[in-house]
């Protein structure tokens, strides 16, 4: 019936079980999400938690919600079946078409109607959503809970409808057709240029409900997301104030992003990546270009992913799979069975097909709930993407998206580039300005991995040498220091290879784990600094920071002495930004036990 | 109050500046209350400045313009 391939699923499966309670039918989209139980079970406890349990809008008000999304989306299956609960609630048959056709006609009370706008606007044009739109239901009564709720039943609705569009469900009632009459209601705040506004929705900052502590000890799914993503992304925390709305999320997503029996992580991440870039969410996009790196892709090839996955070096058949999830995620109106088709004959499977469905849905969910509630970053997105916005933005608005390619090369804003364009043209001095300018950062590089100066000052010779060899060979995927570092790192790396002092910087994760929580407690100086030369501080940290193990000790090296962000050292070095973060930790805790005897209170002045 | 594993769980963000107003104020609450605790961030606090104010690493001119030079004698000669 729908466009995949279906199983039979019993009529008892819990889902199913609790839809038919629920709302007296088992709907066809979920019928046709049989090939892969556990992803049902992922919509069904979406929809149990946002839209079926008892909440702080009413129930009906949530449906009328869903019904009016499904409606300004042309979205016949969902019009179909939301019309048939909202009727099964008591709507009375008039009252369903004027929300088909003008939800301003059905008599509406002033809250119902501001919370019906906002949620069409947040579905609409999410970027255009801002601290003003919020404001405005707090003025209409709305209870930071109330205003949770209706961003995630928005993105309910967004999940919904990418589902159907995707999946091409059978319809489970006579249609309803939208009169040709119809009249869209006015598009409030949405703008033909999309970038002012992504400006003007930055001016009063997120999160815009308040998110009260959880703790991951009493909040169990808390406990999970930390273990898997080795932190807690502010996505999940600005929910705090709805733990059941959280925690249905918390299962879905792992429901649907942690098994790898289909596609694999990497996959999967890479749908989010290119979905959230063609929504333009930057949150999202950082998010998921932490992800990959996490899992072992190396920064540039995901930035490059993020701003046009046709320049990156995926395969072809992955980069059909992306341009599926993004037609569907983003151009739904276009979107038909031929594109199943496409990916069928390309030999993905059924399986395959539907979890990039869900995958693409999943992702919709999470950039309209991002964008609803200003959910601030945990990472800085790639300056590349950023720097690509605007022409993302076209891309994402026009069909002929691969037409507009946008590749990274010579597009990175880097104070370095016109240097290095002469660098490669075989200009010597410019070349040599350039080193100048980056001495400290490929120095304190060499000096992180090999640990001693007499080693590191050769290193540094032919890292140099070695970076003239290859300027030729650069393309702009990244900054141009970020390529130096990699150079340095390299030559340090196989200088210790050859030294067989081999000291790995990236294993032995498992020690990261262990109780960090120093003993030591005995009260530092008010001014510790002052009790000591500045040379003997220097060597007294200078010593510390050798006699790290070199994981933490490159990480602290680039972190708090040349003073990189934490985002640049997690790209400089390949690593996630938790990892980093873990591991800086570490070193600094390392440091302080070392430091700690000779500033700690008792020992003021004792070496004066 | 939270509990001073949960605080440390915090803790990596806490000492970025990191954390949310409402994190925030359950952590001060607990180092408000916590010796242990409050030593501990007292002290990470003042290895971080120490650390980064200590201008560790530097390499002098007078020992990295001779590296460059050479290099740079070395791509010239080899450019004939």
């Amino acid at each position: 019936m729908s466009f995949l391939k279906e199983l039979r699923l019993e009529d008892k499966f819990g889902p199913f079980l609790a839809f038919q309670v629920a709302v007296g039918f088992i709907p066809n989209l979920l019928r046709a999400q049989s090939l892969l139980p556990r992803v049902i079970e992922a919509q069904a406890m979406l929809e149990g938690a946002a839209r079926l349990r008892e909440g702080s809008i009413p129930r009906v008000q949530r449906e009328r919600i869903l019904l009016s999304i499904a409606a300004d989306r042309k979205d016949t299956y969902c019009i179909s079946m939301d019309s048939k609960v909202l009727s099964s609630l008591g709507a009375a048959d008039g009252q369903i078409d004027d929300f088909l056709n003008d939800y301003r006609r059905a008599d509406l009370s002033a809250g119902d109607l501001a919370s019906l706008q906002f949620c069409l606007k947040l579905a609409r044009h999410a970027p255009s959503v801002s601290s003003e739109d919020i404001e405005a239901l707090r003025a209409c009564g709305f209870e930071d809970e109330a205003i949770l709720e209706a961003v995630v039943v928005t993105a309910l609705a967004v999940y919904r409808c990418t589902l159907s569009v995707g999946l091409g469900p059978g319809p489970d009632f006579g249609p309803r057709k939208l009169t040709s009459t119809r009249i869209d209601p006015p598009r409030e705040g949405v703008r033909h240029s999309l970038l002012p506004d992504i400006h003007e929705a930055a001016r009063r900052k997120g999160p815009y409900v308040p998110a009260p502590y959880l703790s991951p000890k009493t909040f169990a799914p808390f406990g999970v997301v930390q273990k898997s993503h080795g932190f807690i992304p502010n996505f999940f925390r600005a929910q705090t104030l709805r733990p059941d709305l959280l925690e249905a999320e918390l299962e879905a997503v792992g429901r649907i992003l942690l098994p790898e029996d289909v596609l694999t992580r990497v996959q999967k991440e890479c749908i989010l990546l290119v979905v959230s870039a063609a929504n333009l969410n930057s949150y999202c996009v950082a998010v998921h270009c932490n992800m990959l790196r996490g899992l072992g892709m190396p920064s540039e090839d995901g930035d490059q992913i993020a701003v046009n996955h046709h320049e990156s070096n995926l395969t072809e058949s992955e980069k059909a799979l992306l341009d599926f999830a993004v037609k569907l995620g983003t151009r739904g109106s276009e979107f038909s069975c031929d594109d199943v088709v496409k990916l069928q004959t390309l030999n993905f499977t059924d399986e395959q097909i539907l979890e990039c469905v869900v995958v693409t849905a999943l992702n919709n969910f999470a950039n309209t709930v991002q964008m609803g509630l200003g959910i601030e970053p945990d990472f800085a997105p790639p300056p590349v993407f950023e720097e690509n916005k605007v022409h993302l933005s076209g891309a994402a608005l026009t069909p002929t998206q691969s037409e507009g390619a946008v590749c990274l090369v010579h597009t990175l804003q880097d104070a370095d580039a016109e240097l290095v364009a002469q660098a490669q043209a075989g200009k010597l001095e410019a070349f040599e300005e350039l080193v100048r300018r980056h001495t400290q950062l490929i120095y304190r590089t060499l000096m992180a991995i090999l640990g001693n100066p007499i080693d590191a000052q050769d290193a540094m010779q032919d890292t140099l040498l070695s970076a003239f060899k290859h300027v030729s060979g650069f393309q702009g995927r990244s900054k141009f220091s970020t390529w130096l570092v990699s150079i340095a790192r390299n030559t340090a790396l196989q200088r210790l290879r050859s030294r067989k002092n081999i000291e790995s910087l990236d294993e032995g994760e498992c020690n990261e784990e262990g109780d960090l929580r120093p003993r030591q407690v005995r009260a530092w100086q008010d001014n510790p600094e002052q009790s000591h030369s500045k040379s003997e501080i220097r060597q007294l940290v200078e010593t510390g920071i050798l006699a790290l193990p070199a994981k933490f000790r490159v990480v602290v090296m680039l972190r708090d002495i040349e003073q990189l962000s934490t985002d640049e050292v997690a790209r400089q070095l390949g690593l996630s930004v938790p990892a980093v973060k873990t591991r800086l930790l570490r070193g600094r805790l390392m440091l302080r036990e070392w430091l700690s005897p000779h500033f700690t209170a008792s020992t003021k002045g004792a070496v004066q | 109050m939270i509990t001073c594993e949960e605080f440390f769980a915090e803790f990596a963000d806490y000492l970025e500046n990191q954390v949310s107003p409402e994190v925030r104020q359950e952590l001060e609450l607990h180092l408000s209350q916590c010796r242990a605790c409050h030593v501990l961030y007292d002290s990470s606090r003042k290895t971080v400045k120490i650390v980064t104010e200590s201008s560790s690493f530097e390499l002098p001119r007078s020992v990295s313009d001779p590296i460059i030079d050479r290099v740079m004698a070395k791509l010239r000669t080899d450019r004939g």
